[in-house]
Order: structure tokens, then sequence, then C-alpha cells
């Protein structure tokens, strides 16, 4: 279970790749991921590829990135969601919210 | 809070050594530190005098008769109460590392090597003893938040559970994962008689998520209790809690309003697992899929957003889950799943008892894993709630002989008019609004239900017949209802003119009144001696899929009058208290 963060050169892509389940034990390394990234327009991209499972506070989590994005004029975008995480994004019907990448 | 501890002042200690010179020498260093000191020469005896006198410390030596010092200390470890640590030294000369690793192992919470001076024997206590204290502390607060988590979760469920309409026939699962549950249940009885049902399931669990269940549950109940639609009551509950709740905290949420005057369930699914309607023979009629993010994190509602409609028997039944029934985890990490919840459910239909039978599965699935999140299920049966109203009483009999039907013609003691139009016919309901005047100014009273129904059942048939021009035709056939619903929903969307008007008059007598309510319409109206010879024609074929709202109106009514080409309709209604 662990959170990783990739930023690109001209540090307009940061991408946070969460391993295993993303629950609330991830909320300050989550934050912590993002809190930083204070540029205007940059892009975050949720890689959700090596997810095994998410909960409703994960969920939280994201809602509170896109905040964040969206106040410094960014967006996020959640990429290959494994089958089960998919699921539960198509219940909370997040992809009315922001893009998801299959 | 005061403990007992606190309360004697003097601190016991307890030594057990089997030599009395090192009892002697430990005893005058702790009464030199304000101790009071008991002496016992061998674990038994020492394991007696703690029971006895339930010292603050305890000094223990490892080689002695009969009981030796870790065979004591861990006596004494399993007898101690919860809220002191009572700390245990090991005092001896075996200077070896098996001797302090077993000391450790047997419960000890520290070990001192002789010889040493009365100046380390004294820091080492003073030492000890800090952590003592500190450990008294924390489990004093401990204690005094669960009670206070108690004490709010009792009067949070008196206000949430307690409250609920029909506690008997709608049946609940509600299994929290911690004291508090994020996951909440609410029933209410609108004033046509209609059910309205809501599960919601907060971000996470624990207290954090149930601070937005009380607010939540008075909007709920009290826009139901002023005849508010379930959309309208939705709109205003997403509103609330986006303005209530932080970012990360909002609300999954399952709503159904059973209509068993219009054979039909309304329904919306914000962020829930899907829920299913069942035939009495456990078959799978319907499954609500969510259509809309939870609600809270939009500050209005998607625009596209409408209730599903459809179409129930008396004998079908609703139910609504939380995720946490189908992620339950077993031991091999499996979870629960639509399909053995599926198939617990279609049991549970068949038995009579789907809470039960789920709740009994689920937990037999799980065994003696953790439970990770609140488990709750909501079953609605789906007819069953025809609402006794009170009818009209004729007024031609009215017990009063002084009273004729001039009283009509005098000036009413109030009255109240409303005229919408255009656009905020498609917005406004205006229902709420004319009740709350009545309660108003004559006081709440069962009574004023039935008047609730009229004025509803009217102010509709102007809307959708005058106005939108939708023909109840369309209602002809079991799926139809939903059908027309869509219809209707498109044209008061794009509604740009015509009107409808409400008065309501009272004419009060003595013990009772008369009230007067006149709906027009901009409508074309229709041809009322065809519509009432073609009714009659329909009632003998019991051909009714339509006109039932109307046949309850006239029931409840003194009288019901179309006038102006069916454009107006005048209903009276009298109450006696």
């Amino acid at each position: 279970m662990s959170v990783k963060k990739q930023v690109s050169e001209n540090s307009k892509n940061i991408e946070i790749s969460i391993d295993g389940r993303f629950d609330f034990s991830l909320h300050q390394h989550f934050r912590d991921a993002y809190a930083n990234c204070k540029e205007h327009g940059q892009i975050f991209t949720l890689n959700l590829a090596a997810t095994s499972y998410m909960d409703s506070s994960a969920l939280g989590m994201i809602l509170l990135l896109k905040d964040h994005a969206e106040s410094h004029s960014g967006k996020v975008v959640i990429a290959r969601p494994s089958e089960s995480v998919n699921k539960i994004l198509e219940i909370a019907q997040f992809h009315r919210l922001l893009t998801i990448e299959q | 809070m005061t403990t007992f501890s606190e309360k004697r002042h003097i601190k016991l200690a307890l030594v057990v050594d089997d030599s009395l010179m090192q009892c002697k020498v430990l005893s005058v260093l702790l009464k030199e530190e304000g101790y009071r000191v008991f002496t016992a020469n061998d674990g038994a005896r020492g394991v007696a005098m703690y029971i006895k006198y339930k010292p603050d410390l305890v000094l223990m030596d490892i080689n002695m008769p009969i009981m030796n010092g870790y065979e004591a200390a861990r006596k004494i470890k399993g007898l101690s109460q919860d809220n002191s640590l009572c700390p245990l030294i090991f005092i001896t000369s075996m200077d070896t590392d098996q001797a302090f690793i077993e000391s450790i192992d047997a419960g000890g919470d520290g070990i001192l090597v002789r010889p040493f001076s009365p100046n380390v024997f004294k820091a080492k206590i003073k030492s000890i003893q800090r952590i003592s204290d500190l450990y008294g502390q924390v489990k004093t607060l401990q204690q005094a938040q669960q009670k206070d988590a108690e004490l709010a979760e009792q009067l949070m469920s008196g206000v949430i559970e307690a409250r609920n309409f029909s506690r008997d026939r709608i049946g609940i699962i509600r299994q929290a994962a911690e004291l508090f549950s994020g996951d909440i249940q609410l029933t209410a009885l609108a004033p046509n008689g209609d059910v309205n049902v809501m599960l919601g399931d907060f971000t996470g669990h624990g207290l954090r998520s149930s601070i937005g269940a009380i607010p939540l549950a008075e909007t709920f109940r009290a826009m139901t209790k002023k005849g508010f639609s379930l959309f309208e009551i939705i709109t205003q509950v997403n509103h609330q809690l986006y303005d209530l709740l932080p970012a990360d905290l909002f609300l999954a949420a399952g709503f159904v309003s059973i209509s068993t005057h219009n054979a039909s369930m309304y329904a919306f699914n914000a962020g829930l697992p899907d829920g299913y309607l069942f035939s009495e023979l456990g078959e799978i009629k319907y499954q609500l899929s969510s259509t809309h993010p939870p609600l809270g994190v939009l500050p209005n509602l998607l625009p596209d957003s409408q209730l599903t409609v459809v179409s129930i028997a008396e004998t079908d039944r609703m139910i609504l889950i939380s995720d946490g029934i189908v992620e339950a985890r077993n031991e091999a990490g499996e979870m629960f799943e639509f399909e053995r919840f599926e198939h617990a459910a279609k049991q549970g239909v068949l038995e009579g008892n789907v809470s039960k039978h789920v709740q009994q599965t689920v937990n037999n699935f799980c065994q003696d894993m953790p439970q990770e999140d609140d488990i709750s299920l909501i079953d609605i049966p789906c007819g069953g709630w025809q609402q006794l109203l009170v009818g009209s009483h004729d007024f031609e009999h009215f017990p009063d002989k002084l009273l004729s039907d001039t009283s009509i013609k005098t000036l009413p003691a109030w009255h109240w008019q409303l005229s919408l139009r255009g656009k905020r016919l498609g917005i406004i309901n205006p229902i709420p609004m004319a009740m709350s005047q009545i309660n108003e100014i004559e006081g709440h009273a069962d009574h004023w239900q039935s008047l609730y129904t009229i004025l509803t059942e009217l102010f509709i048939n102007s809307l959708d017949h005058g106005v939108l021009g939708l023909s109840s035709e369309l209602k002809a056939s079991a799926d139809g209802f939903s059908e027309y619903f869509k219809e209707r929903e498109h044209r008061l969307r794009n509604l740009e003119e015509g009107f409808v008007e409400l008065q309501l008059s009272h004419h009060p007598v003595p013990n009772g009144g008369r009230v007067i309510i006149k709906v027009k319409d901009s409508g074309k109206g229709f041809d009322i001696t065809k519509y009432y010879k073609d009714r009659d024609v329909d009632s003998a074929a019991k051909l009714k899929f339509s006109g039932r709202g109307i046949d309850l109106v006239e029931q409840l009514c003194d009288s019901l009058d179309y006038q102006e080409n069916g454009t107006v309709v005048e209903a009276s209604y009298v109450w006696t208290s």
C-alpha cells in the first residue's frame, strides 16, 4: 500500500499512483503528494492501475485533489482504474465530475 | 472525575522478597519517598497481598520459595484493573540478559540490578511512577471520550431512528462498524399518504461521518410532512449538505417514494449500490442504479437529474443497501458481492423477513472477521399504506340547524390565492405554501391531510391536463405511468406560458368550518358532460388506470363542480372539530 508521485520535466504533469488499497490510511501521504504542487494549470493524473480497492473516503480524497487542482486552474484525470475500482467510480458517477481514462 | 488512588493521597507499595533484610532496606527507601509499605516473603503471599491492598507499586524479587517472582508477576498483571498500570519492578542480583528478557516477558515494567545506590533506586521509582500516572490519564480520557460518544449516539438514534415512520413494517439492518454509524435510514409519511424512504451512507464511519445526520433527518422529515415532492427534498438535501460539509465528506443516498395511489414508485439513486424491486416470488423486477454523484459534492443537482418512476404491485418489496454489505469480506479476503446479496434477499423475500435473513447470511459469511464498514439495508413493502383520510361532513346534515348555505354567501373569514404563470409553474410547488397558510391560521389538525390530497389532485389535474395538455390516456397501461411522467417532465421544462390559479376561502361555523377550493387553469377545458359519461362506462368496465385521483377527491369532498368548460373546478370540504 503506497502513494507514488512522478513529476514531468516541465512540472506540468504530476502522476500519482496508488498501490493496493486506497482508503483513509493513505490520507496524509496522498495529501502530501499534491499539497506543494501550486503551479498554474497543472494536470494531476491519478493512476489507479495497481489499486485493488477504494472506499468512500478515497473518493473524498479525490474530490479534495480536484478542489486543489481547480483552485490553481488545473485538472484531475483518473487513469486506468481496475475493474473493481471502476465499479466504485461508476456507482459514485465520478465520470460526471472528472475525466476517467480507461 | 476523581479516582480511588487520587482520593487516598498516600501511595501504597508492596515489596515481595524472601530476604527480610532486603524487605527492610527497600521499605526504608520507599517510606522516604512517601510510600506506605507492605511486605510479603514469597510469591503466593505477594499475590494475596496485592489482591488485598491494590498497591500503586510492586517491587518483586525473582528467586523465592513457593512461587517465584515471574509467576507472581504474571498473576498480578493478570489481576490488575484496566484503569491503572500498577507498575511492577523486578529487583535482582542476576545481571544477565536472560533475567532481563524474562522479567519483561513476565509483565515487569522494569528491572533494577543490585547493587544500586539509594539515589538510583529513588530515580527509578520516580520514572516508573511518571509512566504509571500517564497511563492513568490516558485511560481516564479514553473512558470519558467513550462515555461522551455513547451519549451522543443515544441522542442521535433518538432523533433519527425513534422518529421514523412505521418502524414495524419497514425492515432495517443497522450494524455499525464503530459506535457511530455513518449510515442513516429515514422514513416519513407524506400528507397524501405516500411513504418517503431514504438510505444514506456518509463518507467513512464514526463520529466524523455522522455530523450531517441530524440536519439531514430534520430536512427530510419537515419537507415530507409539508408535502414537498421527493425531487424537491433531494434538491434541498443536496444543497444543504454542500453548504454544511467539507469537500471530502458527502452522502451516497437512495430515495424512494411509494405511492399506493398511483401504483408507482418514484426513486433516485445518488451513489449507492443498485437497489432492488422484488416481486413476492423473489424475482427481481427492477434494479435502481446510481445515476448521480453522491449528494453534497455539487452545489446543485446535475441538470438532467430526474426521478425514475416504476410501476409497483402491492405485494412487491423495494430494498436499498449500502456498500458495506456487498464489500463485507470473509477470512479469505473475498467480498460478499451482489450475487450473494441477491440470493440472500430473494430467500428473505420468500421467508417474509429480508433484513433478518440478509444480516444472518452476511454475518455467517464474514464469521469473526472485524467489520470494516457500516452495514445497512432498508426493506419497504410496496403495499398496505392506504391512509385513513377524514372525509368531508355532509353540509346538508351539519349538526347545527342554524346553518344553511347562506353562510357561504357571507364573506369568508379569510381568503388566500396564488396565481403561478409560465416557467414558475415548473419550479414552484404551491401546495406546501397553501398548507402552511391553513396550518398557520387554523392550527394543525388531522383533517387538513384530506385537504392536502384534494388540493394536490386538483392542482396537478389543472397543470397536467389543462396547462400541459397531457392526456390521461397515456396512463392507460401498467407501464404507462412512467411514460406519462417522462413526458410531463419534458413539457414542464419547456413551459413558457399558461397559468394555474389557486384560491382558498374559509367560512367558519360553530365547531367547524367549510373550505372552498377553487382552481382555474389556462387550458382549453373539456366537455364536462362527456367526461362524466365516459367515466361511468369506464368504472363499470373497471378500466381504471387514471381518474383514481378524482374519485378520491369526490369521496373526500362535500361537493365538486366543474365550471367554465372544465377550466375551473370548485370543491367544498366541511370539517368539524
